[in-house]
């Protein structure tokens, strides 16, 4: 191989190898991403069984019920609809009535949630950005400022 | 008047900076020395004003002067006098603070270290080191000035965040910051070459040991910020590919990639325009950073509360330096000149491929940080990019480049012999495979992956041992002046194989925990047992607790190992922060050898028992031992003899050299 | 006066970093072309250490050899260096403009967004500070100070417990009864209060913990008026709007005839959409009752004035509360105190400023002013 040839072929293997890593982020961003909603878009967005969402809201006063063991049930309302939440495991400490909760899991055909994870992870504010997003969104919620 | 003195310092330092940005410049234009000479005396005045600045800030706060409305909303007098200085920096105001001290800490370290710096590149570099301080001064003073006052004082601060209230603030932001800004060094020397419009071998050397200085840092950093989160957020995550996470990992990464392509301009001339492209991007994600965390766009556990000003002026300096630097490298790299040519095969090749996987890494992790802001900005929909897709890009990028790390030392420059370098690890690629072996015989064949991982850390590690011992010609020359071969080997060298033997090291440590990690959930009453890899946890008693500005409910339990011999105790707790009303989770942390046991509590549940999570974490502590020994790999490098050389001697000590031999 | 001191001299010292520099600078550096030959000749000495290493072959060794020597031979080539320094006209008009700019600068800017004249105000210095001086807050801290060293001084969580309840730090009011209940024994007035502000605490609810240290303070004293009614709240919160007028009506029942209480409980029951009073006593007692408790409203109305009266001499910074103030002695037809009132509230929010005039506003909307006459 000349110089000129060896060139190219670092080139070009540059080349494929930046087009492989790109076609598996793309991939990747189609596959491992989940969409967030609130209660009250859930119902008239098309969700396939099975797909990956995250739910956001407020924890409905008075219906968080703790089942045997550490199976939780608790509703995530933004005031325009609510969704039962069932999940199994321990509570974030920041986890109570009335605050911003954002829950990643499926949906179940009887439209219950089911969450494998449940953050209340927030600001200063104790809100998490989404939720105050949404909540703003239908009034339910202002700024203290 | 102490609190005011501090205000004043730093509209003074503003100002300063504003001088030391223009009149070096000016003086670089015309060539004229006076004003050149102005840029240190700035620096290094303007770095003692923020000092002061920051003592009177801290003084407030350890008087718990609430007068300062910074001090009230983040301090309470109740508060530890360690959380009382850390929570200095514990908001966006005070970090802010602390950011600009260190850029001009690192200002007029450059202003110190370079007497024997070309008078013109000197002043470029100030100059540019200046006009970043100016900025970021400005935006505390314009928009989040730390010294606002109230009147009349409140009696009682807010308190800090409980999560906060940890040793972690006292280390974390610090050496973080200390990481981020440090490239500011690589970046005002990137763009005063540009402005130059030439770069010699002479500039390679003087940026790799602050490239090396801002990754020791910043590796630090990381480090300590994944410990923290593991030990204090309570469920036992060490890395969540959280944005502002990842806000800190680009900067690394693609820092890693500056810290090796340097090494390729200095000793070859060769990749100059490369390098200082990746200067400028380094710092250009550092800033990035710090408008992720501070602008709030980003749902994370570590935002500030937000201020849409602030966003928009922190983007305006991002745009301003980001847009700024790379229109001038787009004007003036052609007018660089081009250095030695190489074979794909040989050292210079295997740096420019680690600089290949290491940035399109850094783009993965970029695109997935961002990707969510786009998504919402064009249609609305609001997504989030979490560990699966960083799983499944970030990983696959990042092992072939681990694999190949060993042979990079190995290889000659300018001409490498692959072959003859792939012999001279058939003892490292034995052990591996051994490793794996005795992985898979151990863990029941179930865990392939596992075994895998932990030969692939096994490679990385004889490796880095095989590079030291060949270099040392061991094997090859007789002992004794192999080890007088060893004792002498450049720093630099050492430094290489250390760095990648902690990488190797962190790698065991991932592999162990994420692949052999147990986990057990229950709910115990006092008396009941609970087992989990081997050991047995006993629930003794939950008891009340009052701490200086908490309450909480300690669970204590006492863990015996397989063969019922109690070990010890382990007390985890759940914690009340009164002021704030903020309760956090106090997980309870067993250490055996580099594992560890961690034990953290749940709700109570209605029949008075609680909710107990048990983990058993493999090697755990292996994560940040390997960081520790990057960062030891990074100083034993950074104290190499020619980083500190690579300027003339001044001429009269030249020419009292012959004078000298005479003498003697 | 010291703090214009000291910033007159931190300013003199930043112009003196940029003065002297100008005035001591050296004419002219160095080459650049001689660091670049510094690099290259270390690079030549660490090639001969490798080679004597023997990590580098022979003719590996020479061709780098020869290539950093080419490189050497580029540097030192003609025209590769730079010129010499020089000094002008306009470098010193520069030096100048920098040596002005930067008092002209910090001076203006801190003009804007400094206070100056605010001291600090370390916090034991304040409680440090003559008692009779202190604000109620500062007291309050004292006594919090005292108690966090001493938190078995049963005495003092005693006396802070009301201080705290009245100023609406419920949580630490809570805290407070329950020590003093804990080191002094349980009384009526430590579980009254504690169930009062418990229940303010979680924002009127009378919760169950609120209801069971109730229900102590009627076990130490069955007629406790204040206890029955809170309790008879609870259930009507609750929705158990029968038991509630049930507990009310025979709370009514049980009242002597001058109780202030039997307006309240009067009231509760009409908000419940019930008459008072089918069993119990005569109508006649009844319309006395009434009478009476509107005076007795009329005094706990006189009562809640001078309360608030009381906390604006206490802590005067609160526009608002004297907006109410004049309001209320205006309604109880009280013109004079209505005056002094607003005469106090100017001097205490101070004029001219905006809450001072606001409230000036307000006054003269309801027939209050100063009057010229006065003066």
């Amino acid at each position: 191989m000349t110089r000129k040839q060896k060139r190219l072929a670092v080139i070009g293997g540059a080349m494929v190898f930046l087009a492989l890593a790109s076609g598996l982020t793309l991939y990747a961003l189609g596959q491992k991403t989940s969409y967030f909603y609130m209660p009250g878009e859930l119902a008239g967005a098309q969700i396939e069984p099975g797909q990956r969402i995250r739910l956001g809201g407020l924890v409905e006063k008075g219906t968080v019920i703790r089942g045997e063991g550490q199976d939780i049930s608790f509703s995530v309302t933004d005031q325009v609809g609510s969704v039962t939440v069932a999940y199994s495991g321990i509570l974030p400490d920041l986890f109570r009535e009335e605050q911003g909760v954002v829950t990643e899991g499926t949906l179940r055909q009887d439209g219950v949630f089911v969450a494998d994870s449940v953050l209340a992870k927030h600001d200063e504010n104790y809100m998490p950005k989404e939720v105050a997003d949404g909540l703003k969104a239908n009034g339910l919620w202002q700024d203290e400022n | 008047m102490i609190v005011e003195t501090g205000h004043f310092a730093l509209v003074l330092a503003f100002a300063l900076a504003l001088v030391q940005f223009a009149v070096p410049l000016i003086g670089g234009r015309s060539g004229d020395a006076r004003l050149m000479a102005v840029g240190g005396p700035a620096a290094i005045a303007g770095f003692a004003l923020v000092v002061l600045s920051f003592a009177a800030l801290t003084i407030a706060y350890v008087q718990s002067d609430f007068s300062v409305a910074n001090v009230w909303e983040n301090s309470h007098s109740l508060k530890p006098m360690l959380y009382k200085v850390t929570g200095v920096w514990g908001n966006h105001e005070g970090s802010m603070l602390l950011w600009v001290l260190i850029l001009t800490f690192f200002g007029a370290l450059v202003a110190w270290f370079s007497g024997n710096l070309p008078a013109t590149l000197r002043a470029n570099v100030l100059s540019i080191q200046g006009l970043i301080g100016a900025a970021f001064l400005l935006f505390i003073l314009a928009t989040s000035n730390p010294f606002a006052r109230i009147n009349p004082a409140p009696i009682e601060g807010r308190d800090l965040n409980p999560i906060l209230q940890d040793i972690g603030l006292a280390v974390h932001p610090p050496l973080l910051y200390l990481g981020y800004v440090g490239f500011s060094v690589c970046f005002s020397f990137a763009v005063a070459a540009l402005i130059e419009g030439r770069i010699d071998a002479a500039w390679a050397r003087w940026v790799r040991p602050w490239t090396l200085a801002a990754w020791i840092f910043l590796t630090g950093g990381i480090a300590m910020g994944s410990y923290w989160a593991y030990y204090e957020l309570g469920w036992g995550g060490w890395w969540f590919w959280d944005p502002v996470e990842n806000a800190s990992f680009l900067p690394w990464l693609s820092g890693t990639a500056l810290l090796h392509s340097a090494i390729v301009m200095e000793k070859r001339s060769a990749l100059k325009i490369w390098t200082l492209l990746l200067a400028i991007l380094t710092f250009s994600l550092s800033l990035l950073g710090t408008f992720l965390v501070r602008s709030g766009v980003l749902t994370s556990v570590h935002a500030f509360a937000t201020d849409p000003s602030r966003g928009l002026f922190i983007l305006a300096i991002l745009v301003f330096f980001i847009g700024g630097s790379l229109s001038l490298f787009a004007l003036r790299a052609s007018s660089l000149t081009q250095g030695g040519l190489f074979q794909p095969i040989s050292r210079e090749g295997a740096l420019v491929l680690n600089n290949l996987f290491l940035t399109t890494a850094t783009a993965t992790v970029l695109i997935g940080t961002l990707y969510p802001l786009l998504v919402e900005a064009v249609t609305g929909d609001k997504i989030s990019v979490g560990a699966p897709f960083f799983n499944m890009t970030f990983v696959p990028l990042v092992l072939p480049l681990l694999l190949a790390v060993p042979f990079g030392p190995l290889l000659a420059w300018k001409r490498g012999d692959l072959g003859g370098v792939a012999q001279r690890l058939f003892a490292a690629a034995g052990g591996a495979l051994l490793a794996v072996m005795i992985a898979l015989f151990l863990v029941d064949g179930t865990g392939v992956l596992a075994a895998f991982g932990i030969g692939l850390a096994v490679w990385l590690m004889l490796g880095a041992m095989t590079d030291l011992a060949l270099k040392a010609g061991i094997g090859n020359v007789g002992a004794r002046l192999a080890v007088r071969r060893f004792v002498g080997l450049p720093r630099s060298v050492f430094g290489t194989a250390l760095a990648h033997f902690g990488l190797g090291i962190t790698t065991l440590g991932i592999v162990a925990v994420t692949s052999l990690e147990v986990e057990e959930i229950a709910v115990m009453r006092p008396g009941d047992s609970l087992s989990a890899a081997g050991y047995t946890l006993r629930f003794e008693e939950i008891s009340p607790y009052k701490g200086p500005n908490y309450t909480e409910d300690q669970g204590r339990f006492v863990y015996f190992d397989a063969a019922g011999r109690r070990i010890g105790e382990i007390v985890s707790s759940k914690r009340l922060y009164t002021a704030r009303q903020m309760p956090t989770t106090e997980a309870g942390i067993a250490t055996r050898g580099f594992s560890q046991l961690y034990v953290s509590l749940g709700d109570p549940t209605a029949d008075g028992g609680v909710v107990v999570r048990v983990w058993w974490k493999p090697l755990v502590l292996l994560i940040w031992l390997g960081g520790v020994v990057m960062m030891a790999g990074g100083t034993v490098s950074l104290l190499d003899r020619r980083l500190r050389v690579g300027a003339p001697a001044p001429r009269r000590e030249r020419a009292a050299r012959p004078v000298e031999a005479a003498a003697e | 006066m010291l703090f214009w001191i000291v910033a007159a001299l931190l300013t003199l010292l930043a112009c003196l970093a940029i003065l002297v520099p100008v005035v001591r600078a050296r004419g002219a550096s160095g080459l650049d072309t001689d660091h670049d030959l510094e690099v290259y000749q270390d690079q030549l000495a660490e090639l001969d250490r490798d080679v004597g290493r023997g990590v580098i072959g022979r003719t590996e060794a020479e061709q780098a050899r020869a290539e950093i020597g080419r490189r050497i031979l580029r540097v030192a080539g003609p025209d590769s260096g730079t010129a010499p320094a020089r000094s002008s006209q306009m470098g010193r008009i520069v030096a100048t403009l920098a040596v002005l700019a930067v008092p002209l600068a910090s001076w203006g800017i801190y003009a804007v967004t400094g206070s100056p004249n605010l001291p600090g105000q370390p916090l034991q210095a304040r409680l440090d500070a003559n008692p009779a001086d202190s604000s109620i807050e500062e007291l309050v801290a004292r006594a919090e100070g005292h108690l966090a060293a001493n938190p078995e001084d049963g005495r003092g969580w005693d006396v802070l417990a009301p201080i705290y309840y009245r100023m609406g730090r419920y949580n630490d009011a809570v805290v407070a009864y329950r020590s003093a209940i804990r080191l002094q024994g349980s009384s009526v007035t430590r579980e009254l209060g504690l169930g009062e502000a418990i229940a303010a605490n979680a924002g009127g609810t009378i919760t169950t913990e609120a209801q069971a240290a109730l229900e102590r303070a009627l076990v130490l004293e069955p007629q406790n008026p204040q206890a029955q009614f809170m309790l008879a709240t609870a259930m009507a919160q609750e929705g158990k709007s029968a038991e509630a007028s049930h507990a009310w009506r025979s709370m009514l029942a049980g009242l002597p005839a001058d109780s202030p209480w039997r307006g309240a409980v009067e009231q509760s029951l009409a908000r419940l959409g019930e008459q008072p009073a089918i069993p119990g006593p005569s109508a006649d007692d009844v319309d006395a009752a009434a009478l009476m408790s509107d005076k007795d409203r009329a005094q706990m109305i006189e009562d809640m004035v001078a309360g608030l009266d009381q906390r604006l001499r206490e802590n005067p910074q609160d526009a608002e509360g004297w907006q109410r103030l004049v309001q209320s002695y205006v309604v109880l037809g009280r013109l004079e105190d209505a005056r002094d009132a607003l005469q106090r509230g100017l001097d205490a929010l101070g004029r001219p400023s905006q809450p001072a005039a606001s409230l000036e506003t307000f006054a003269f909307e309801r027939g209050v002013t100063l009057g010229e006459q006065a003066e």
